[in-house]
């Protein structure tokens, strides 16, 4: 397969596997691997040293870059988004980059206009203002 | 972007390791192989979070090692060409900068950088804008979008652009409205300045 060559993020062309697979906002990530983490402190000294690097990039990088911290939040971002026919991938993006403009928000997930769903930017800027309002009161 | 999928490998067991704790030896075994591993198809391995199920071990010919083939969960990190992430600047030089999101490194080359940035060198080498409001250095937070990735064996470099609107270090494009990010970038700078 050429996949390598039809690959476009922007157009939703991520492959079939990934497009049915579940993906994670860096929030829940960071829940995830905190949580793996603190088990791994428990069982023995050792296994905190042996993590991988990966794993150990990963974890410095979702905790910079979450934007809700506590776990009920998380929920309710995932909730909100759902509401709106996004893709999983679309989601997540939107979840993790908080646009705060219609503008902004189809900069950064071109697909949202392009599938031809009825997402016009009266929705789009209701479901920025349903986020924004999850992180006021967080 | 994080994915949580479901991957199969063969593992293939020494006897030394049957018995009671069977299941535990495999599963140990899965995450000492598998995690932080990088393939081109599924990207890095972060971490293993479950076992789907374990098949019926085979016992090879000639050797006594048993082949389990493992379905398991886990969380992997997956750089798309067109993709839009944020990363932490980790080297700036008059070629362009290098960035980190996760396990991913990202090269930002000068031609792919806003024409108003210029290099700035010195002991923390940078790009500035003219009015100097927007500086990118050593461990800015900047906002790039992915435009080719490259695939090794082992491991996935990207490169990306801030040439766009709603890229790098600054929101500022319309009307204000995004300010309050930039803020917030520009107080962590001056965080990173008063440690120099």
């Amino acid at each position: 397969m050429s996949g390598e060559e039809e690959e476009n993020a922007a157009e939703l062309k991520i492959g079939d596997e990934f497009l049915k697979a579940k993906c994670l906002m860096n929030c829940e990530v960071s829940l995830i691997l905190e949580h793996k983490y603190e088990q791994l402190q428990q069982s023995s000294d050792d296994a905190v040293n042996q993590v991988s690097q990966v794993f150990e990039k990963s974890l410095q990088y979702v905790k910079r870059f979450s934007r809700y911290k506590n776990p009920d939040a998380v929920r309710q971002v995932r909730e909100i988004l759902a509401r709106y026919q996004l893709a999983e991938f679309e989601l997540c993006v939107l979840g993790n980059l908080c646009p705060e403009t219609v503008e902004e928000a189809i900069a950064m997930v071109p697909s949202i206009k392009t599938r031809g769903r009825a997402q016009d930017d009266e929705a789009i800027e209701k479901m920025l203002n349903d986020l924004s309002l999850i992180k006021k009161f967080e | 972007m994080f994915f949580h999928i479901v991957l199969e490998r063969n593992m293939q067991l020494h006897p030394r390791y049957f018995g009671r704790n069977l299941r535990e030896n495999l599963v140990s075994k899965l995450m000492k192989d598998v995690e932080g591993t990088c393939s081109g198809r599924h990207g890095f391995v972060v971490a293993v979070t479950g076992i789907e199920n374990i098949g019926k071990g085979i016992i090879r010919d000639g050797t006594g090692f048993v082949t389990f083939p493992v379905k398991y969960q886990c969380v992997v990190f997956r750089p798309f060409k067109g993709e839009i992430l944020e990363a932490v600047v980790t080297m700036v030089n008059k070629m362009g900068f290098f960035a980190e999101a996760g396990p991913v490194q990202i090269f930002v080359s000068n031609h792919l950088i806003p024409d108003d940035m210029e290099f700035q060198s010195g002991d923390m080498p940078n790009y500035t804008t003219s009015d100097g409001s927007v500086k990118i250095q050593k461990d800015s937070e900047v906002r790039l979008k992915i435009i080719g990735t490259r695939v090794d064996a082992t491991e996935i470099f990207c490169i990306g652009t801030i040439k766009d609107d709603f890229f790098g270090c600054d929101q500022r494009p319309y009307n204000g409205l995004n300010a309050p990010l930039c803020t917030l970038i520009s107080s962590s700078l001056h965080v990173i300045e008063s440690y120099i």
